[in-house]
């Protein structure tokens, strides 16, 4: 099928740290994609992204046949076809990629979910983190500051560490706190960036309910792979990763725009 | 929130008795009691005193967002951030001088003569009530529960009994009169027929539409919490369930389009009532039944025999009972009310009206087979809510439902 007769959808997911825009073809596959930070003005940066997602699948956004929303500030997106929850898109969004049912970990900056997929990309149940321990994207980017690193730093800084030092508290506030408690007690800036990424593993850990298969997606696995080597060694089942995890949400809510498309 | 023609009465209703229990306080027209929410209060009817329950004033507060404002108080008093949310609303009030009573021409809250607790609740109840009795030097007396029930059993009815008749001889002495079989009897009564009457308000919303849903009921359950054993109430829910038959039999939903149903267990979260109603509505969704509305039903009442048939009912109360009665309590209301899913509340500061911590959730959704969700919150303390984390769950939730269950119709907006 030539580019110019295909359907092509727009999935935009507007989460706490970063927006994420997509163009989807009515194949399934992904054409153009790009991530920008999220500032204040949700409306600018879904814009900003989707004009370069467009750019990158080489279309023009008004040959879209749907843009599909989804994520923190999805009602932000005043001309979209479609809006649904960012667990829906991030269960669509994967089985599209993987093509087979799973337990899918979900870890951006905000709430990390453990969603359980069936044989057509549905959520059949998901649970989350509890309230006090919420923003585990957003605990990083903190941590990062505490250690005095840029945020794609901290997980070069990890690498370089012998062993972690153990951040224990639920909550991202109080764990903050620990980082300095740490520092003060002589601990290496390494050790600690190791232990903040492994703490993170260990409260979805704490979810339970993991099945094989076992597949990750979200921010955090991108920008911080030592949240997934943490979570390999404590999951219990291997745990493989959603191709391109950052955009897992934002290819659901295209996939549910381009449906959308289908019953209307 | 739907509205309904009964709001007037309602308003009627509540401001009447508000206004009753100040001047009694004020004017000293009659003896007060506090009663905790599910203590004797047909005993103290009958001894002719005016009933204040502080829960449901500290409710009010959690419903008007005021509550955030005291409990910050009562933290510096020297109570924690982790109890009871009602009792650090209502101390901080007290120690702020305000109250919702106000609004009812009252000074404050109105002053005890002697508070009851029964801690079938939780122990936060006395340790509330013992506040006021060393503030006012006033007695302080009460029934003390046993806890984790599978079967009411009569040893346990028996002891229960016991303990409300020991009470008689401490609230005759503030009453100033002596217990009258008679009005025992007749408290009692209406007690009970207000209970069937509530009952029969909420199970209207077994019908599809439901003309009624748990928030809406949350409202209109006031006089069965404060009139309980007076003859208003039984009046109140007369006017209430004629008006709700009349909605169901012309199909008037209280959710536009109500696709979904669900079950609610835990305590409402005050200070979101409107917004949450907001919200499952946005997703045609009517929350139809409760554990919370439920617990104001007691079905065991019964005048012929009156202080068993209260012990019989402050036991079966479903927040006394075992786990195992409480998922069959469950499992029966889903059933009755055809929810597909159930919502629970893990309310931050009242574990004991807080189901989710020992895997209630996960055992009732594997034996029924439905989903299940837990929302995080509290009654009172909205520090412990998060709306963004609520919506978003929310929402999930019951797309997977509408997922399931195709030919329903999309959730999505």
């Amino acid at each position: 099928m030539s580019q110019e007769s295909m359907k092509l959808a727009a999935g935009i997911d507007i989460g706490t740290e970063c927006v994420k825009a997509v163009v989807v073809g009515d194949d399934g596959r992904v054409r153009g994609r790009a991530v920008a930070p999220t500032r204040g003005y949700f409306q600018t940066c879904a814009h900003e992204a989707l004009a370069s997602a467009c750019e990158d699948a080489q279309t023009d956004p008004a040959a879209l046949a749907g843009i599909g929303t989804t994520g923190f500030a999805m009602e932000c997106v005043a001309n979209a076809s479609v809006r649904v929850g960012d667990s829906s898109c991030h269960a669509l969004g994967a089985f599209q990629q993987v093509a087979e049912p799973m337990t899918l970990v979900d870890i951006g900056g905000r709430d990390p979910h453990v969603i359980w997929v069936d044989d057509l990309g549905r959520r059949t149940d998901a649970r989350g983190i509890r309230r006090c321990a919420l923003g585990v994207g957003s605990f990083l980017m903190f941590t990062a500051r505490h250690l005095d690193v840029p945020p794609s730093r901290l997980q070069e800084l990890a690498a370089a560490a012998e062993r972690a030092v153990p951040v224990s508290s639920y909550c991202s506030v109080f764990s903050a706190g620990e980082v300095l408690e740490r520092l003060r007690e002589g601990a290496t800036r390494e050790e600690i960036a190791l232990g903040c990424i492994q703490s993170i593993a260990e409260r979805i850990v704490e979810i339970g309910g993991f099945r094989d298969p076992l597949y990750v997606c979200g921010g955090v696995v991108d920008y911080f792979p030592g949240v997934l080597t943490a979570l390999q060694s404590l999951a219990g089942v291997p745990v493989r990763v959603v191709p391109d995890p950052i955009y897992t949400a934002a290819v659901g809510a295209a996939l549910m725009s381009l449906r959308q498309g289908e019953v209307s | 929130m739907t509205t309904f023609g009964s709001t007037a009465a309602l308003r009627a209703t509540m401001d009447a008795y508000f206004r009753d229990v100040g001047a009694a306080a004020e004017q000293h027209l009659a003896p007060v009691a506090w009663c905790t929410s599910v203590g004797p209060a047909e005993l103290l009817r009958a001894l002719g005193f005016r009933v204040f329950f502080p829960e449901n004033h500290a409710a009010m507060m959690g419903a008007a967002r005021t509550a955030n404002r005291y409990m910050p108080l009562a933290h510096a008093h020297g109570y924690s951030q982790e109890i009871c949310s009602y009792l650090t609303s209502d101390i901080g009030a007290y120690l702020a001088g305000e109250s919702p009573m106000q609004a009812y021409g009252l000074s404050g809250t109105p002053r005890a003569d002697v508070l009851v607790f029964n801690t079938n609740q939780c122990r936060d109840v006395r340790d509330w009530f013992e506040w006021y009795g060393r503030r006012w030097n006033v007695p302080v007396v009460g029934m003390r529960s046993p806890r984790a029930i599978e079967t009411v059993r009569d040893d346990d009815v028996d002891a229960i009994a016991r303990q409300i008749e020991a009470l008689v001889p401490a609230l005759e002495a503030v009453a100033g009169t002596r217990l009258d079989a008679g009005r025992l009897e007749h408290a009692v009564r209406a007690s009970r027929e207000c209970s069937d009457l509530w009952e029969a308000c909420l199970r209207t919303a077994a019908r599809r539409p439901a003309p009624l849903n748990f928030f809406d009921a949350t409202i209109h359950m006031g006089p069965a919490v404060v009139l309980r054993g007076a003859d208003e109430a039984v009046t109140y829910y007369r006017t209430l369930l004629a008006e709700l038959e009349g909605r169901a039999a012309a199909r008037s939903a209280a959710v536009e389009g109500e696709a979904f149903r669900l079950y609610w267990d835990g305590m409402p979260i005050w200070g979101r009532l409107r917004a949450l109603s907001s919200l499952f509505a946005e997703f045609r969704t009517a929350v139809v039944a409760s554990t919370y509305c439920n617990s104001w039903i007691f079905s065991a009442l019964d005048p012929a025999d009156p202080v068993r048939s209260m012990a019989r009912s402050s036991l079966e109360l479903f927040i006394v009972r075992s786990e195992e009665a409480k998922e069959d309590y469950i499992a029966r209301m889903l059933d009755l009310y055809h929810a597909d899913g159930i919502v629970f509340h893990d309310c931050r500061t009242c574990p004991n009206n807080t189901n989710t911590r020992y895997g209630m959730p996960r055992r009732l959704g594997e034996r029924l087979g439905i989903p299940t969700l837990v929302l995080d919150g509290d009654v009172n303390d909205l520090r412990c809510v998060s709306d963004e984390q609520m919506r978003t769950n929310v929402e999930g939730f019951i797309e997977q439902i509408a997922d399931a269950r195709p030919a329903a119709g999309s959730a999505a907006s």
